[in-house]
């Protein structure tokens, strides 16, 4: 839909690109897996799951992306290391592409970025992610691992909104000494993802999306975001049928990706099959807007293949 | 409609509460307030129960209701904890230690403890209005049940108004046109910091003088 000033830098992890000018390349989408409460999970603390279960979601996801031509990452949730060990053993039975590693809890997250270094997957792993909560422990895990791509989550409750959410990456704003992105660069990451962490719809939600564009504007970064979330702590929302939730949930997608969005982290793996169509439909369009601004897609981009 | 608290139910503003959550609400006129965690369980006999699984937004709304509302006097805090949010441990540094000039709760060993919607006198007021009972990990509804019996019983309502939080208006700030980093095409650019679209032509004039 738009065309940037600032150039466009392409990330590129695993295989999987993110970022340029919008309509450049396909959107890629994260699906989460092992989340909380999510059903497949019987002991999350020990990562005991139904591994068949499993298997058949991360397929779901890979069978869309190759039909609709959007690429796609695992995103790994974890309580705890012990249940991320399993997590990540079953993992590289089932999926080659990229992943993102994430817990709640920074201890996990952190020995998560070990293990994976130690065990030679650095390069396809995605850490998310480092945010103002990022103390010195974590830090100097992550300075210790060999991960270099992470999310950069632009939360700053301090200051909300748009300027105070490109302050905390660019200068710390008033609650960090140093800005994000330069605390991600000394600690060794090289491929950074923008997420202007998505709040609930009333406390400011549809500022992600101004800041989208406003952070691609001015940092020429891939961003995106787990927009989900607006939708599914909407209270309103949650009594209202399933069929009514997953529209909303596909209409944010789609509404972030036309505000700029490279990627999204859509929630529950389970929402594939209601993302991929959406997530594609926003492209073509968006390809289609720009078709006269000198943007071609790539012949792997839904407009390519879909219509 | 306001009421007084001076002894009189109700002691509220209906509708009661005045922020939407995941809660359920029980009789807004009982002195207890029950705050689950990350469990999903919701013991009866309370005014308000619910879940909070954030250290910022949710422990906000948390204050927010608990406040307009002068029958509640004690907030119990059971369920297990959200794993690193850590808004039961949130809520008890912020009842004990306040927020510093940035927002942040002193003392929370949350991920990200920051109250940006409250003003310094609503902290205040939760911290006289209400004694927070620590059951943080109890997940058995019947002791929790219990609990709440206990604490109505020696419920007083709170001797002032009840306070309502009025959500703070984004300062508006002057906005003019610079330079142009984003183009839609046809000579039609967009200031992106200032969120304006305008002309390129009438830009570079804007910009020069």
């Amino acid at each position: 839909m738009f065309r940037f000033s600032k150039e466009q830098s392409i990330v590129n992890v695993a295989g999987v690109k993110f970022g340029g000018q919008c309509g450049q390349l396909p959107s890629v989408l994260c699906g989460t897996i092992f989340y909380q409460g999510h059903k497949i999970v019987d002991d999350e603390e020990r990562g005991i799951f139904d591994r068949a279960a499993a298997e058949r979601l991360i397929s779901r996801q890979a069978e869309l992306s190759e039909e609709t031509g959007c690429p796609s990452v695992l995103h790994l949730y974890a309580r705890s290391i012990e249940a991320f060990e399993r997590y990540l053993e079953f993992a590289e039975g089932v999926w080659s592409g990229p992943f993102i590693i994430d817990s709640a809890d920074a201890a996990t997250r952190s020995a998560a970025a070990l293990l994976i270094s130690e065990i030679g997957y650095a390069d396809r792993a995605i850490y998310n992610s480092i945010s103002l909560a990022t103390e010195e422990k974590e830090a100097q895990a992550l300075q210790d691992s060999e991960i270099d791509s992470s999310i950069i989550l632009a939360y700053n409750p301090s200051q909300p909104g748009v300027d105070g959410s490109l302050a905390i990456l660019e200068t710390g704003g008033t609650v960090r000494e140093k800005g994000l992105l330069a605390a991600a660069g000394e600690i060794g990451m090289r491929n950074l993802l923008i997420d202007p962490a998505v709040l609930p719809l009333g406390s400011g939600a549809g500022s992600a999306l101004r800041f989208s564009i406003a952070a691609k504007a001015r940092l020429g970064l891939p961003v995106g975001s787990g927009i989900h979330n607006a939708v599914s702590s909407w209270p309103w929302l949650s009594k209202k049928e399933t069929t009514i939730k997953k529209g909303c949930d596909a209409a944010a997608g789609a509404m972030q990706l036309l505000a700029g969005a490279d990627f999204l982290l859509y929630g529950p793996i389970e929402s594939a099959d209601n993302i991929f169509p959406a997530a594609a439909m926003a492209d073509i369009l968006i390809a289609e807007a720009v078709r006269d601004l000198d943007l071609a897609p790539g012949e792997a981009h839904p407009l390519k293949r879909l219509v | 409609m306001a009421k007084e608290c001076n002894g009189t139910k109700p002691g509220y503003e209906d509708p009661w509460p005045p922020v939407r959550g995941d809660y359920q609400v029980g009789n807004a006129n009982a002195g207890v307030a029950v705050v689950t965690l990350a469990s999903p369980i919701f013991p009866k006999g309370a005014a308000i129960c619910g879940q909070c699984k954030t250290e910022n937004l949710g422990v906000e709304k948390i204050v927010a209701n608990v406040i307009s509302n002068c029958n509640i006097r004690i907030l119990i805090l059971c369920g297990v904890e959200s794993k690193g949010h850590l808004p039961g441990n949130t809520i008890l540094a912020l009842h004990k230690n306040g927020i510093d000039e940035q927002g942040r709760i002193i003392g929370s060993r949350g991920a990200i403890p920051f109250i940006q919607n409250l003003p310094a006198e609503a902290i205040a007021r939760f911290q006289c209005q209400v004694e927070l009972v620590d059951c943080i990990g109890l997940e058995d509804i019947e002791q929790i049940e219990e609990q709440i019996s206990r604490y109505s019983r020696i419920c007083e309502p709170y001797p002032e108004k009840p306070f309502q939080v009025i959500k703070r208006k984004a300062a508006s700030r002057q906005i003019a046109f610079g330079r142009g980093d984003l183009s839609f095409g046809g000579r039609v650019i967009m200031d992106t910091s200032a969120w304006l679209v305008e002309e390129e032509t009438m830009a570079k004039a804007n910009a020069e003088g």
